[in-house]
C-alpha cells in the first residue's frame, strides 16, 4: 500500500468556486515530489487538505493507516505528529528561542498538562539540539528566532518538524522567501532528508527548474486539476506551457530560470 | 482638451489638502456646537451675590493654604500611610483578580481562538458593562454587599474585567496566524498553542495593559474611597474636606497622592524597560 493516496479529492471554500477537482494521485514512502502551477492553483489548499488543517469536502484521503476525511479529534492529532509541515514565511514563535521552537514539534505526543507546563524529556531536548548541529545552526540555539536569517528560520522550521518523527513532510514555498544560496542550502537539506531518513517529502514550488532538478517526480495543477503528473525529466516545455498557460518563450524563461 | 484635475482648491484658489470628507465635517460642526454652547453658559450663568473682587483673591488664598502649608491635624503619619496602603491594596486586588479573569476571558473573546458566537457573546456583555461607569458597578453592588470595600472593590473589578478583556483579546488577535496554524499542524492542542504561542507572543502587551489599568484603579479607588465609604486615603479626604473644611489636611492629603501617582507611573515605566526592552520597538 503506498503512504499516501490521494483520491478524487474536491474542495470548495464558502465562496462557491472549486479549488480542487478530482485530485488523485499516490505517493510512495521516501518520494521527493513537487507540486507546481500558477498562482491560485490550490496548491497550499491540496497540501492542507493532507494533514486537514482544511476540511475535505469530496473524495477520500489516506494517510498510511489514516481515513484522513473520518478522524475524531485524538486521532486528527495523531496523524498530525506523523506529518511535518514546513512554511514559507517559517511560522516561528518570533519571542521565543530556537530550541524553544524546535521542541513545539513535540506538543503533539504530550498531554495538555505536559505541555502547558512544557514538560520535555533530557532525550527529546538532546535530539533537537542534534537535529540543530545536523543543519548547522547549533550555535544559534538560545537565540531568539527573530535575530536569525531568513535561511536559519526556514532551517529552525524543518529542525521543528523533523523532531516529530514525521513520515511526510508538507512544504508550502519553502524557498519563496530566500535568496538563491539559502534556498540551495535548503533544497539540499530536504532532499538529504528523503534519502538518509526516508522520509517522503511535498513541496510545493514557484521555481520549475528548481522542481526539476531536486525531485523524483512532479505534479503539476492547474485550476484544480491536475495536469501533469510524471518523473521530472519527462516534463517538457510543452507541459510546462500548459501548466502555467504560457505560450510565449519570454513568460516560459522568467518561469524557468 | 482639458485634462481632468484631482487638486481640490478653497474658493480663493490655494490648494486645500484636507480631503473635506464626512467625518472631518462631522467634527468640525460638534467643535463649533460646543464652543457655541460652552460661551453660551457663561452667559447664562447666575451671578448674583458673586463679587469677583472678592471671589478671586479667597480663591487664591485658600489654594495657597492648601498647596504651601500642607499639614496633618487630624491623623498621623503613620494612620496616612496605612491609609494610602489600604487604598493601594483595593487598587491592587481589583487588577489582579480582573487581569487573571480577564485572560481566560480574553481567550474565549479572541477570534481566532473561539468560535463565532462564544466570541461575539463576550464581545457585547464586555461592551455593556464598560459603558456603565465604574461609580454606578459599585453602587450597584452596593445594594447587595452595602456601601463598603466589598462593593468598591466588586464594582471595580467588574469594569477591570471588562475593560482587560478588550485589551487583552485584541492583543490575542494581533499574533501572527501561521504560527497558531503550524502549531496546530503539529498536533499540538489549544492550550498547547496557547501557552507556546500566544502568550510568549503577547506577554509583554498584557503586562502594559494591566499596569495601565492599576493607575486607573488606583485612581478610582481614591475616589470610591469618598463616594462609597471604601476607606482609604480617599475617605481620609472625603472627611477633610468635605467634614473639617480643613483646607491644609486636603493638601496634604492631595500631595500624598500626586506622589504616590508619580511613583508608580515611574514604577511601571521602569518595570516595562528592564525587563522588556524591546516592547517599545515593536
Ligand atoms: N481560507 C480560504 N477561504 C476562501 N478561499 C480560499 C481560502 N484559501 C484559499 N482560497 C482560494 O482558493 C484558491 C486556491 O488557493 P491556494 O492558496 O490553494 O492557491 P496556491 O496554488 O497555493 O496559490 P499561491 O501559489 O499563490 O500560493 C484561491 O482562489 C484562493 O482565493
Ligand atoms: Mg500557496
Amino acid at each position: 500500500m503506498s503512504l499516501l493516496t490521494v483520491e478524487e479529492l474536491g474542495k470548495t471554500y464558502n465562496s462557491g468556486t472549486k479549488v480542487l477537482k478530482n485530485v488523485s494521485f499516490k505517493v510512495e514512502a521516501g518520494e521527493f515530489v513537487s507540486i507546481i502551477g500558477p498562482s491560485g492553483a490550490g496548491k497550499s489548499t491540496l497540501l492542507r487538505c493532507i494533514n486537514r488543517m482544511v476540511e475535505i469536502d469530496e473524495g477520500k484521503v489516506h494517510f498510511d493507516h489514516f481515513d484522513v476525511g473520518n478522524l475524531n479529534k485524538k486521532d486528527l492529532r495523531l496523524l498530525r505528529t506523523n506529518i511535518g509541515m514546513i512554511f514559507q514565511h517559517y511560522n516561528l514563535v518570533p519571542r521565543l528561542s530556537v530550541i524553544e521552537n524546535v521542541l513545539h514539534g513535540r506538543l503533539g505526543y504530550k498531554t495538555t498538562l505536559q505541555g502547558v507546563l512544557g514538560k520535555f524529556t533530557e532525550l527529546e531536548k538532546e535530539r533537537a539540539f542534534f537535529l540543530l548541529k545536523k543543519l548547522g545552526i547549533e550555535e544559534h540555539a538560545y537565540k531568539r528566532c527573530d535575530q536569525l536569517s531568513g535561511g536559519q528560520q526556514q532551517r529552525v522550521g524543518i529542525a521543528r518538524s523533523l523532531i516529530q518523527e514525521p513520515k511526510i513532510i508538507l512544504c508550502d514555498e519553502p524557498i519563496a522567501s530566500l535568496d538563491p544560496n539559502a534556498s540551495k542550502v535548503i533544497m539540499d537539506h530536504l532532499k538529504s532528508i528523503t534519502l538518509e531518513l526516508n522520509i517522503t517529502c511535498i513541496v510545493n514550488l514557484h521555481q520549475v527548474e528548481i522542481a526539476r532538478s531536486y525531485s523524483d517526480r512532479i505534479i503539476g495543477l492547474k485550476k484544480g486539476e491536475v495536469v501533469f503528473d510524471g518523473p521530472s525529466h519527462r516534463l517538457t516545455t510543452d507541459n510546462i506551457d500548459i501548466i502555467y498557460g504560457t505560450e510565449n518563450r519570454e513568460t516560459r524563461e522568467l518561469i524557468t530560470v | 482638451m482639458e485634462a481632468t484635475t484631482y487638486i481640490k482648491r478653497t474658493h480663493d484658489g490655494r490648494i486645500t489638502i484636507k480631503s473635506g470628507n464626512k467625518v472631518e465635517r462631522v467634527m468640525s460642526g460638534t467643535l463649533t456646537v460646543l464652543t457655541a454652547l460652552t460661551i453660551m453658559a457663561f452667559i447664562f450663568f447666575d451671578y448674583t451675590g458673586l463679587d469677583l473682587g472678592e471671589a478671586f483673591p479667597a480663591t487664591v488664598y485658600n489654594l495657597k493654604t492648601m498647596f504651601l502649608e500642607p499639614t496633618l491635624s487630624h491623623f498621623s503619619w503613620g494612620e496616612a500611610f496605612y491609609q494610602v496602603g489600604i487604598t493601594l491594596g483595593l487598587a491592587f486586588l481589583a487588577t489582579i483578580l480582573g487581569a487573571v479573569i480577564a485572560f481566560f476571558l480574553a481567550l474565549m473573546a479572541a477570534t481566532n481562538l473561539s468560535k463565532e458566537w462564544v466570541s461575539k457573546t463576550i464581545r457585547i456583555v464586555v461592551a455593556f458593562i464598560r459603558a456603565v461607569p465604574t461609580v454606578l458597578w459599585v453602587l450597584i453592588f452596593a445594594i447587595a454587599a452595602g456601601l463598603g470595600s466589598e462593593a468598591a472593590v466588586l464594582g471595580m473589578l467588574f469594569h477591570s474585567i471588562a475593560y482587560l478583556v478588550k485589551a487583552f483579546s485584541e492583543s490575542f488577535e494581533e499574533v501572527d496566524q501561521g504560527i497558531l496554524e503550524a502549531l496546530r499542524a503539529t498536533g499540538a492542542n489549544w492550550w498547547h498553542i496557547v501557552t507556546h504561542a500566544v502568550l510568549p507572543s503577547t506577554f509583554t502587551y498584557l503586562l502594559s495593559w494591566t499596569f495601565l489599568r492599576f493607575e486607573i484603579n488606583f485612581a478610582v479607588a481614591v475616589a470610591m474611597g469618598a463616594a462609597a465609604g471604601a476607606g482609604g486615603i480617599g475617605f481620609e479626604l472625603f472627611m477633610a474636606s468635605g467634614f473639617y473644611f480643613d483646607l491644609r489636611e486636603v493638601g496634604f492629603i492631595t500631595y500624598m497622592i500626586l506622589v504616590l501617582a508619580i511613583v508608580l507611573e515611574i514604577m511601571s515605566t521602569r518595570l516595562k524597560n528592564r525587563y522588556f526592552p524591546d516592547s517599545s520597538a515593536n
